[in-house]
């Protein structure tokens, strides 16, 4: 039962093979997330070892799973493909470009791997097919299994090469699902819905998962004493370790970005305020005293401010405040019941839930400008809003298929893609930081 | 798996030798193993359990029971007349019965945040606890814990069902 496995191992990059010279420009225009513009083909790897038959085919599956998800690429059916990898080479010398063009592919990704004992040894390239050239190229090495984690890495760069910022995919959701019975438990699975794994086996109510900075645990709250407690729950060895079990609600609880500091809310006969607890649970500071609800806190990425939900204006709406706490600066307007601040890591937009016309909806705020933009409209319920490590998507929970299911989204709503399927309802999801 | 077969095993052994009287949880003070409500199975002031040790053991929630739930509107704690009255009445029973306990759990329904509902749930059994307490019962016999919308008395989605959920329901856990 002890879990003691690594949620992630070590994925090593071994070196760059000739990057994109500083100041070249990538051919062709990538419109933005939505578009689907840009035509690229990801060719299965070839094998040059001799274990490992399917793992070339795999790691082309993960990057097309990924560059979909993205909204940027139109990823090409491989079945057209006419340049098979056993019989072709990886460099722009070896390579038959123009069986690539005549598919429409402007972006070609082509590679080699090898597999001797546990160690998997794999490079990719990417290339610019109508100027024939190579746009990066990387080495990975680690055990066999971490395949997919390589995968999600070099879709990363893809899309920090095409279009100037870093992918969010080798990354994990951490979430509370039924799946597995009537109770909510704690999972982890990647962004393209595999490699999950049930985290808690509680059999009690299970409830807003949190990462540490460093990944190494997840803060949760859990009625297993009664009591809605505060626990971590430590990722390598499964041990679970109780943190704060003040009477009444301990909920919500994040760590600040820098890992010293936990904010949390916790209850007085009653009523509800926000807190900051030492990694150990111990009490520092109350942020909020007075008699209203005041829930939900989101730090700022710099760890000065914190977003937070009160009904203290009557009804629920969106609030920042100084980290040391103080009077909170209304930031939402509209609407009468504005919920689930989450604060984007590039600190210029706060992601938050609205009641509208019956239904519940995503909103992004504008710091600097106050602006709110809707991302959903007139399709279930929209909530739990949770930024990815790039600040350009997010992860939601959305009932506009039936049960509750994990959604992605960029930050304009353009794209929309559904990532858990199958019974039971998934929900709170928390998106990590990079793996590495 | 084996830690639910076996939790599964010891509720049926406790029912089977000491019937539904039978718990060794505290807030456990009867079990309605019929699925028929506390009302027509238990004593006076035998309690059905509370709804997260019902859960526990594959219960529905119940309604009611000795003391009667009081409900309130969308996003709100206030106590209306008819919740007053209830809680007057509650609190008559509870003057009878001087040595009973009570847990009030706070409930939402469906519609809303997780989090925000866990703290207005806590509102609604803080707000029938202190109505109670103005009323004469000692505050050390009430305790209150909320639910937010985690433990549904009712799983369809209309206000029909969703007034049933916005509740603070009064579980005794002791006589």
């Amino acid at each position: 039962m002890t879990r003691t496995r690594l949620l992630f191992a070590i994925v090593t990059l071994l070196g760059v093979a000739r990057g994109l010279p500083a100041g070249a420009q990538v051919r062709g225009t990538i419109l933005g997330p939505g578009a689907r513009a840009y035509p690229i083909a990801v060719s299965p790897l070839k094998n040059d070892g001799t274990g490992g038959a399917d793992i070339g085919t795999r790691f082309a599956d993960v990057v097309n799973r990924d560059l979909t998800l993205s909204g940027y690429f139109k990823v090409l059916d491989r079945a057209a493909f006419i340049e098979a990898p056993e019989s072709s080479g990886n460099t722009t010398e070896s390579i038959a470009f123009e069986k690539w063009s005549v598919l429409g592919a402007m972006a070609l990704v082509k590679g080699a791997y090898a597999v001797e004992g546990d160690t998997l040894t794999l490079e990719a390239r990417l290339f610019d097919v109508y100027q024939r050239r190579q746009i990066v190229g990387k080495r990975y090495r680690g055990s066999a299994e971490e395949m997919r984690r390589m995968a999600h890495r070099f879709a990363d760069e893809i899309l920090a090469q095409f279009t100037g910022a870093r992918g969010p995919f080798d990354s994990r959701l951490a979430f509370v699902s039924t799946r597995d019975g009537r109770f909510k438990e704690l999972y982890v699975m990647s962004l393209d819905g595999q490699d999950v794994r049930q985290i808690t086996r509680n059999r009690t109510i299970t409830l807003s998962p949190a990462w540490a900075p460093d990944l190494s645990a997840l803060l949760f709250t859990s009625y297993k004493r009664g009591n809605p407690d505060l626990y971590m729950i430590d990722l390598m060895t499964a041990r679970e370790m109780l943190l704060s079990d003040r009477r009444g609600l301990n909920l919500g609880a994040k760590w600040s970005p820098d890992g010293s500091k936990i904010a949390m809310t916790v209850e007085d006969n009653g009523n509800a305020d926000i807190v900051v607890l030492d990694r150990s649970g111990k009490l520092l500071r109350r942020l909020t005293d007075n008699w209203s609800i005041d829930v939900s806190p989101s730090w700022s990425p710099d760890g000065r401010q914190i977003a937070f939900c009160s009904n203290r204006s009557g009804s629920p709406q969106i609030y920042v405040m100084s980290a040391d706490g103080g009077e909170g600066r209304r930031v939402s307007f509209s609407g009468t019941y504005n919920t689930s601040p989450a604060w984007s890591p590039t600190g210029d937009k706060i992601a938050y839930v609205s009641r509208m016309d019956g239904g519940f909806n995503l909103f992004v705020l504008d710091v600097a400008n106050g602006q709110a933009r809707q991302l959903t409209q007139a399709a279930g319920n929209n909530e739990d809003p949770t930024w990815g490590p790039d600040g350009r998507y997010m992860v939601f929970s959305s009932t506009r298929s039936g049960r509750k299911k994990l959604y992605l989204t960029d930050a304009t709503g353009a794209t929309q893609v559904q990532l858990t399927q199958g019974g039971g309802d998934d929900s709170s999801p928390a998106w990590s930081r990079w793996l590495d | 798996m084996g830690r639910r077969w076996r939790a599964a095993l010891v509720f049926c052994v406790c029912v089977a030798a000491f019937g539904p009287g039978c718990s060794s949880k505290k807030t456990g003070a009867g079990e309605d193993t019929t699925g028929a409500g506390a009302a027509g199975v238990g004593e006076e002031g035998l309690g059905t359990g509370g709804s997260l040790e019902r859960a526990r053991q594959g219960l529905s929630p119940t309604e009611g029971g000795p003391l009667q739930d009081v409900t309130f509107p969308f996003d709100s704690f206030d106590l209306d007349e008819a919740a007053r009255a209830t809680l007057r009445s509650n609190a008559d029973w509870l003057k009878e019965h001087t040595g009973s306990r009570v847990e009030i759990e706070g409930h939402c329904d469906e519609r809303g945040t997780v989090e925000y509902n866990l703290a207005l749930g806590a509102k609604r059994a803080g707000a029938a606890k202190e109505y109670l307490v103005a009323l004469g019962v000692a505050a050390d016999r009430l305790s209150t814990i909320s639910y937010g919308e985690e433990l549904p008395l009712c799983t369809d989605h209309g206000e029909d069902c969703w007034q049933r959920n916005r509740r603070a329901h009064l579980v005794v856990v002791s006589e």
